[in-house]
Formats: structure tokens, C-alpha cells, sequence
């Protein structure tokens, strides 16, 4: 690929990743946002959709990149580029790489790189940018808010465009060294690492309780859940929707019940 | 008026897709958004300190992850157009536009909600090979339906007044509120399920439980766990492939030292 071509995909790297939010949902949060940034390279690599070996090859790919995914804009370039190269990877030599890794890797990156981004641009950048807006701004300066905007955007551009860059290269250049067992040891890892991000997410991120009291006593249900499993409502909720999955129930079915019963059970003041 | 909630509307869009489109640059807070209100309504100086008195209260709250709390971006664009528009004072102009603010936020809860559907969309016209429409559930409708979300509140509350928002506000019963929040964690969980069914078998499912426990009991998070679980990882990958005939070859062996870039193993 030419020096070119290389820029051009830096410059999809970097805004649409900034433009992974547009479509954020309850559901899978930046599932299509994610599907929007590499859809280019996957139009690169399945170029002819009259051809039905590409085409079957192209919806698999969509299909695959159409999973939950969440993470900060600047630092989700990282795993945008290393995502791109790795699908480039795998329609080179469909043989020995294994598909499933490029959902892992994504999975295993965006928890830390969540953290990591979050904690800089919202807990830092943002904090110093409008610490000096706001006092300049009280003076009735206009230099504040301007100088908050340009404080916030610089590390943002930068970031963004380096991290696609550097997810995109280490990606060309370490993968094409994995050969047959070393892909092995890879899933092994990204599965490791991705399963248990996911079951910290949920610990983390579903947050239903219990409002139960038993007035006679006094004691609270959700108390003493927590001190036995803490978050086993979330637990059990999950692992419903994932037992619902397996037997292949419809997804508008399984909607419908999330909302309807969201409301239903809500109502009967069983679950908040 | 309708001129001025239409440009007031359009600041809200603005506003919106900072988030949406540029990755949050922080052109959404309330010191910018106020400041181009001030600037537009010709009255720079009510701009600047009603932004900066909304922004130091709100520097203090962050949005991580799915939280949806009162909707402080919508509510200083709003109230900066009433105290130039009124010449109210910040905390009075402030005050009215509280309920829009929890008005905004529950519009962001079904719109979460409702954008799950586009998602849906996009799977069947993958399916069907139509890839032009899957991306533009993302790019087109996601846009626009988030650009609605700000613009049609912020449109209503400058046009009809703040006291048409109150008696909205007031309408809503809690039941469907509070029951449309149970129903967006639901779908979370079975966004996460999803995931996990494409991932999860017989033999990680005890590191899919020790990630859960580890946050569960120890209070870890997110980002703790995935260091911990890269370095139990490696070391398990040793124990586990070390007499491999797969990478026992003198070329295998030379690559292990580099072979995976994510984790920190070049000490290995």
C-alpha cells in the first residue's frame, strides 16, 4: 500500500472514530459506530459483490463488527487500526487466522482504553481547559471559552490520529509473524482477557436493584443480596438474556420483553 | 420568537453533535454553548458569566459509560436564551430550566431506546447485502434522530415558554419513567449477553465468573481487570503451551519473545 493510501486511512481512523457516538444505543452502545469506521477497509477488501464467495465473505465480516462495543472516541482509534489490519490479515490468509480474535482483541482493548481515555479527556483535559475558561470568562474575558476549545481539541486531534496510526501499523507488522499454534496461544489469551472484561462490565455497567422491604422486620432485600453476591441481580438478569439467546428466541420477542417487562416489573416494584 | 428558537434550536444541534460526531472535543459545555447563545442573541457579557457560573456548577459531573443524568448541556443553552431573553438573573433563569433539563433526559433514555431498534435494521439489511443502508443507520439516522433530540425540546421550551415544559414534565407518570430506565438496563444486559454468546464456552466460562466476582467482591475495575487478566492469561498461555509440539520448533521459540504486541511480555 502506498505512503498515499496509508494517509487516507489514517484520516478514516480518526473521524470516524470521533463520529462512534452517532448511533449510541442501549443495546450494543457503539456497535454500528464501530461498523461505520472499518466499514471502509472491509469495501477495500471485498471490492466485488457480484462475486458470491465475497459477498457471503463481506455480510460475514458486517455481521462480525455489528457486536456490543463501548470506548472513548480519541482512544477506540487504537483498536479501530489494529481491527482494520487485522481483518486485512485475515482476508490474506483465511486459512490460519482466526476470525474470532478480531472480536476478542476488540473486546479485551476497550475496557482499559475506556479508563485510560475517560480519565485523561473528561477527569483531566476538560478539567484544566475550563478551570482557565471559567476564570477568564468571569472577567468577562472571550478569550476563555476560546481557550478552552483549543486546549480541549489539540490533545484530542493528536491522540486520535497517533493511535489509529500506531493500532494500524503494530497490527501489519507483529501479526503477519502468527503462524498456526501462535494464533492458538492469541485466542487462548484474548479469550482469557475478553471474558473477563465482560463479566466486570457485568458488575459494572447493568445496575439493576431491588426495592423490597420487609416491613415486619425492617430488612431490606437488596441489602442482603449484596452481602451475600454483590450485583447477583445483575448476574441473573445477564445470564436470563443469555439463555434466552441460546434457544434462539426472536430478537423482537427478546425487545419487547425488555421493555414491556421493564415497565411491568418496575410497576409491580419488584426491580428499579 | 420563532426565528430565535429556531437559531436557539440549532445551537442545540451544535451542541449535541459535539458528542456525537467529534468525539466529544467539550465544545458541548455549557461555557461554549452559552457563549455562541450570548453571541447570537447579541449580548456576549450575559453569555459569558451565565456560562460560567452553569459550568462551574456542572465540572464536577462526569458522563462515563451509559449513565443518563439531568441533561446540564441542553439546560444552559436554554437558560442563558432566558436570562438574555428576560433579563432574569442566572439562578432564576437556571431554576426554569431544571425540569427541561430532567425533560432531556428522559428524551435521551427513549432515544437510546428507540436507536436499539436502528441497530436491528442495519443486522437484516446486512443479511439482505444491502451494506449502503446498514451504514447509514449509523451516519444518517443516528444524526439526525440525536440532532431531533436537542433541537425539538430546546425549539418548544424558547417558542411555547418554560411554563408548557412544567406542565409536560408533570404529565409523564413516574410508572412509565422509572419503567422505560428498568427496561434500557434490561437492554443492556442483553446487549452484554450478546456479546458474551459469541464468545463464552465450557472452558473460559470460570474466567468470565472471576472477572464478574473480582468486581463483585473486591470492588476492582474495569481497567484492573484486564491488566490482571492479561498477566493471568500469559502466565496461564505458559503453562499451558510451553511443551506444545506447535511452538516447540527453534522458529516458533524465537517468535514467542514478540508474537502478541498487546501484552507487556518483551521480559518474557
Amino acid at each position: 500500500m502506498s505512503k498515499n493510501g496509508d494517509f487516507k486511512k489514517y484520516w478514516q481512523f480518526l473521524w470516524r472514530s470521533w463520529a462512534i457516538q452517532t448511533s449510541w444505543n442501549y443495546e450494543r452502545q457503539m456497535n454500528m459506530g464501530f461498523l461505520y469506521g472499518i466499514a471502509p477497509t472491509l469495501d477495500r477488501i471485498y471490492p466485488n459483490e457480484k462475486d458470491p464467495q465475497q459477498l457471503a465473505y463481506k455480510k460475514e465480516a458486517y455481521q462480525r463488527h455489528m457486536a456490543f462495543y463501548n470506548c472513548t472516541p480519541q482512544t477506540s482509534a487504537f483498536t479501530l487500526g489494529l481491527a482494520a489490519s487485522m481483518e486485512e490479515q485475515y482476508a490474506a490468509d483465511r486459512e490460519n487466522f482466526n476470525p474470532d480474535t478480531i472480536n476478542a482483541v476488540k473486546t479485551s482493548l476497550m475496557g482499559p482504553l475506556s479508563g485510560v481515555g475517560d480519565s485523561f479527556f473528561q477527569g483531566t483535559i476538560r478539567i484544566i481547559a475550563f478551570g482557565l475558561g471559567i476564570q477568564l470568562a468571569q472577567q468577562g474575558s472571550i478569550l476563555g471559552p476560546i481557550l478552552a476549545m483549543i486546549i480541549s481539541f489539540i490533545p484530542s486531534f493528536l491522540i486520535t490520529w497517533f493511535a489509529g496510526k500506531l493500532g494500524y501499523t503494530m497490527g501489519s507488522k507483529y501479526l503477519t509473524k502468527l503462524q498456526g499454534g501462535m494464533m492458538d496461544q492469541l485466542m487462548y489469551i484474548c479469550g482469557i482477557v475478553g471474558l473477563m472484561v465482560i463479566g466486570a462490565m457485568v458488575a459494572s455497567m447493568v445496575g439493576i436493584s431491588t426495592p423490597i422491604t420487609f416491613e415486619s422486620t425492617g430488612l431490606v432485600l437488596q441489602d442482603i443480596v449484596d452481602s451475600i453476591l454483590p450485583h447477583a441481580l445483575d448476574l441473573g438478569i445477564v445470564m436470563a438474556m443469555y439463555a434466552m439467546i441460546k434457544k434462539r428466541f426472536k430478537t423482537g420477542w427478546l425487545l419487547g420483553i425488555c421493555i414491556l417487562g421493564g415497565i411491568l416489573v418496575n410497576a409491580v416494584g419488584v426491580l428499579v | 420568537m420563532f426565528v430565535t428558537s429556531l437559531i436557539l434550536g440549532f445551537v442545540g444541534v451544535f451542541c449535541i453533535l459535539d458528542s456525537r460526531l467529534l468525539g466529544r472535543l467539550n465544545f458541548e459545555r455549557p461555557l461554549i454553548t452559552c457563549t455562541i447563545v450570548g453571541l447570537l442573541l447579541g449580548n456576549i457579557q450575559t453569555g459569558l458569566a451565565v456560562g460560567a457560573s452553569i459550568e462551574l456548577m456542572s465540572l464536577g459531573l462526569v458522563v462515563i459509560g451509559a449513565a443518563a443524568p439531568p441533561d446540564m448541556n441542553m439546560a444552559a443553552i436554554i437558560c442563558s436564551a432566558f436570562a438574555i431573553l428576560t433579563d432574569a438573573s442566572t439562578e432564576t433563569a437556571l431554576a426554569l430550566a431544571i425540569p427541561i433539563a430532567v425533560l432531556g433526559q428522559m428524551i435521551g433514555v427513549l432515544m437510546r431506546t428507540i436507536l436499539s431498534n436502528l441497530t436491528h435494521v442495519a443486522d437484516r439489511s446486512i443479511e439482505q447485502g444491502n451494506f449502503r443502508r446498514a451504514r447509514s443507520m449509523h451516519i444518517v439516522w443516528g444524526t439526525l434522530l440525536y440532532s431531533l433530540m436537542y433541537f425539538v425540546p430546546i425549539f418548544l421550551a424558547v417558542y411555547l415558554g418554560t411554563d408548557f415544559v412544567q406542565k409536560l414534565v408533570e404529565i409523564i407518570p413516574t410508572w412509565l419513567t422509572d419503567g422505560l430506565n428498568l427496561g434500557s438496563k434490561f437492554l443492556t444486559a442483553y446487549g452484554i449477553a450478546l456479546l458474551m454468546s459469541s464468545m463464552l464456552n465450557k472452558d473460559l466460562t470460570v474466567y468470565f465468573l472471576l472477572g464478574f466476582f473480582l468486581v463483585g467482591y473486591i470492588g476492582l475495575n474495569i481497567t484492573a481487570i484486564a491488566i490482571f487478566a492479561s498477566i493471568l492469561a500469559i502466565v496461564l498461555t505458559g503453562l499451558k503451551f510451553r511443551s506444545g509440539p506447535a511452538v516447540a520448533t527453534a522458529n516458533g521459540a524465537a517468535l514467542a519473545d514478540d508474537y502478541d504486541p498487546l501484552e507487556d511480555d518483551d521480559d518474557l
